[in-house]
């Protein structure tokens, strides 16, 4: 069984769940069109072969370029050096991220140009770069990890406490962006990049819990940029334009998916440019990898476009509508039970068919030999994910309970709870609360709130709409440090007191 | 196979090699079957085949699961093993077992150091230490300062028989290290005692050592 065959098998049983739901509501209480369903069947197909592929992409292109530049960074032995290259290389990368584009563009959209899509796109990304910058130094200077979550999100804490009493729309901004900017491909690069950097550490414990940490360091970055954006900005009311849950034409099944083909092409070149590039100047002047293992990532990075291009195909052509559809539907039924039920069932199915939670499971088997098992960290984030959107649908359904209510007690658990959690744990809580935004759930479920936000007359779907990522990031957080509190426990030996004191 | 004295165990090392995933099933039937523990390694394997190669599709994730047992409990489990997993056919992994001339670890079981192990003596041996995370540096310096070379950590996971907490039915496998040294067989004993003593190796849940008999070393230079 070779990699694809294998990535094909665990792609399916990810995917087949969602098309369960799907096609479950479809004879029960969600009447779709047979085009409709049709399309969500072929969509779901080309996104299980697209993301297998993307995944092997990951593995023989992606990771090994990112663990060799993280480790030549590393022997340079220059602190400058090193968190200059980490941060051109995050900025580099986050800017051309396809989420973030979407996410951008919509947000200029909703405000009718308020918020325009080039400031945040500046914004944005140098604000990750900085913090993942900062999250080097952390690993360079062996700073603790529960102080540098503890300060960071005390920061965010704060500036959130300002920015909910002018304008909340620039918290949910800024939440949602910093969930789309750690998409399908900054994930897999910047984490390869942490376990390079941490792989050259001669203790093997801090090297372990300083593979993981990064993604969520750098997420703290847009989060604040955006919020530090707001006080610059004057505080005005942004003129609300409701969207209509998207109705392509009924009849056609083949033809939306080649509409398609020029945006999901453009979108993966673009996404993939950046790293491409930097592959072949860092080649030059640091990597020097041999000429067979080289073009070994060469072909990669192919495996890494075409997978991102199929899966960019299949989510926009068939998921994105049958969402918005059911969003709709479950919210004008009279019983809302359904909605607040579906919510959960499809966060929780969703989550698992997410490019970058595959990336992070396996990077996460792989550095622990095995000792968390992937099933594990997939469940928890299940569980988490569909109690974000559990909560997203109430959020809807209370006009009065604003994200700020759910937000400022779950951060501040979040980071009492480090304090209870193995170090490792911190570490891929707080990546795995940003890898959970990937690209499938800022579409398929950001159309399903947004479908069900727009059924109700009293929803502002910037306000509704949007902050479904921030919570997604923060239960994906909340779910894995519970993980980590249990597994610290579990692990204790059984009738061996004798080193129990001395590990912790 | 020298009988010597009768009283002395015999221990075997039980390697088994499967795809990704069936480690720690092989391990828990190997717990069942009464064998103490075990470790488990990541390791990478390829196919055959041309057009793979080309796409540069030719890897498995594979593991190894490594066992220590008594030499007819090892025979039986790897019966027992056979049976569940048909090693026999393609793709179903592969199983076997080496001797051990010294074995230390599990409280219960003796210490008998045999360096001509398999009749001929041999001039180098192989220790193996398996010790918590973290722990691998400190077995190296303590191995270094009784005259080890060398040696190589590989990363792993395993348990015992004071390990086995579960969480949603899945078997908590705490994090190892592996030290492999090969060393002059007249140096053996003396750094398997030191590891033994610094590391308190003797008391249970701390780690094992064991030891194989080389039959030829290349790249050790000689002091």
């Amino acid at each position: 069984m070779n990699i694809l065959v294998s990535y094909l098998k665990d792609n399916t049983q990810a995917v087949v769940p969602i098309v369960i739901i799907v096609m479950l509501l479809n004879f029960t209480l969600v009447p779709l069109s047979v085009p409709v369903v049709l399309r969500f069947l072929i969509g779901a197909l080309t996104l299980i072969i697209g993301l297998s592929i993307f995944l092997v992409g990951v593995d023989i292109g992606i990771t090994p370029m990112g663990a060799r530049t993280g480790s030549s960074l590393v022997k340079t032995n220059k602190l400058w050096l090193f968190l200059l290259g980490g941060g051109l290389l995050g900025l580099f990368v986050s800017m051309a991220e396809p989420g973030l584009l979407v996410l951008v563009n919509q947000i200029e959209y909703v405000t009718a140009g308020g918020i325009k899509a080039s400031t945040l796109l500046a914004w944005v990304p140098t604000g990750f770069a900085i913090m993942v910058a900062m999250g080097f130094a952390r690993v360079f200077l062996g700073l603790s990890i529960k102080v540098f979550f503890t300060v960071g999100y005390g920061l965010i804490i704060l500036l959130a406490w300002i920015t909910s009493r002018t304008s909340p729309e620039f918290l949910a901004i800024g939440f949602d962006s910093a969930g789309s900017v750690t998409g399908i491909l900054v994930v897999p690069f910047i984490m390869a990049l942490a376990v390079g950097i941490s792989s050259m550490r001669k203790d093997s414990k801090q090297a372990e819990e300083d593979s993981f940490g990064l993604i969520g360091a750098g997420a703290i970055g847009p989060i604040l940029a955006v919020m530090i954006l707001n006080m610059f900005t004057p505080t005005q009311d942004y003129p609300v334009i409701s969207l209509e849950p998207a109705m392509a034409e009924v009849g056609a099944i083949m033809s939306p998916f080649w509409r398609i083909v020029p945006t999901s092409m453009k979108d993966s070149v673009v996404a993939i440019l950046p790293l491409a590039v930097s592959l072949l100047v860092l080649q030059r002047i640091m990597l020097k990898f041999e000429k067979r293992q080289f073009s070994r990532i060469l072909k990669g990075f192919v495996y890494t476009l075409l997978g991102t291009f199929l899966f960019f195909m299949g989510v926009n052509g068939g998921f994105m509508e049958v969402g918005s559809q059911l969003g709709y539907y479950l919210a004008s039924l009279d019983n809302k039970i359904w909605l607040l039920v579906i919510s959960f069932g499809l966060g929780f199915v969703t989550i698992l068919a997410e490019p970058s939670v595959h990336v992070l499971t396996h990077q996460i088997e792989e550095v622990t030999s095995g000792y968390v098992k992937r099933k594990l960290v997939a469940a928890s984030l299940s569980v988490g994910v569909g109690s974000a959107i559990l909560l997203s649908a109430i959020r809807v359904l209370v006009p009065w309970l604003s994200l700020w209510h759910i937000l400022l007690p779950g951060y501040l658990l979040a980071v009492v709870m480090t304090y209870f959690a193995p170090n490792l744990f911190v570490g891929i809580g707080f990546d795995a609360g940003s890898v959970a935004t990937g690209p499938l759930t800022t579409t398929f479920i950001l159309a399903f709130t947004q479908g069900a936000a727009s059924a109700f007359p009293g929803a502002d779907l910037l306000r509704d709409g949007l902050g479904m990522i921030a919570l997604v990031a923060m239960m994906g957080i909340i779910t894995l440090l519970g993980l980590g509190v249990v597994f610290g426990v579990k692990s204790r030996k059984q009738g061996v007191e004798s080193d129990v004191a001395s590990k912790s | 196979m020298s009988q010597a004295n009768p009283e002395t165990k015999h221990y075997e090392l039980i390697c088994v090699i499967v795809n990704f995933g069936l480690g720690s099933r092989v391990l828990g039937m190997a717990k069942k079957n009464g064998v103490s523990g075990g470790t488990i390694v990541l390791g990478r394997g390829t196919v055959h085949n041309r057009l793979l190669k080309l796409l540069e599709l030719t890897d498995i994730r594979k593991e190894i699961v490594l066992m220590v047992a008594e030499k007819s409990l090892a025979f039986n489990t790897l019966e027992v093993l056979d049976a569940e997993l048909d090693f026999s056919r393609p793709n179903h992994g592969i199983a076997f077992v080496m001797p051990v001339g010294a074995f230390i670890g599990t409280g219960n079981y003796e210490y008998e150091f045999t360096a001509e192990d398999g009749g001929a003596s041999s001039m180098y041996s192989a220790i193996f230490v398996v010790v918590e995370k973290g722990l691998a540096e400190e077995v190296m310096d303590v191995a270094k300062s009784v005259g080890a070379r060398g040696g190589t950590i590989i990363n792993a996971r395993g348990s015992g028989i004071h390990e086995t907490a579960k969480l949603l039915n899945m078997e908590i496998e705490p994090e190892k290290e592996i030290v492999l040294m090969l060393t002059k067989t007249e140096s053996t004993e003396g750094i398997v005692k030191a590891v033994r003593d610094n590391l308190k190796i003797d008391e249970p849940g701390n780690g094992i050592i064991f030891v194989q008999s080389v039959a030829e070393t290349y790249g050790i230079l000689n002091a």
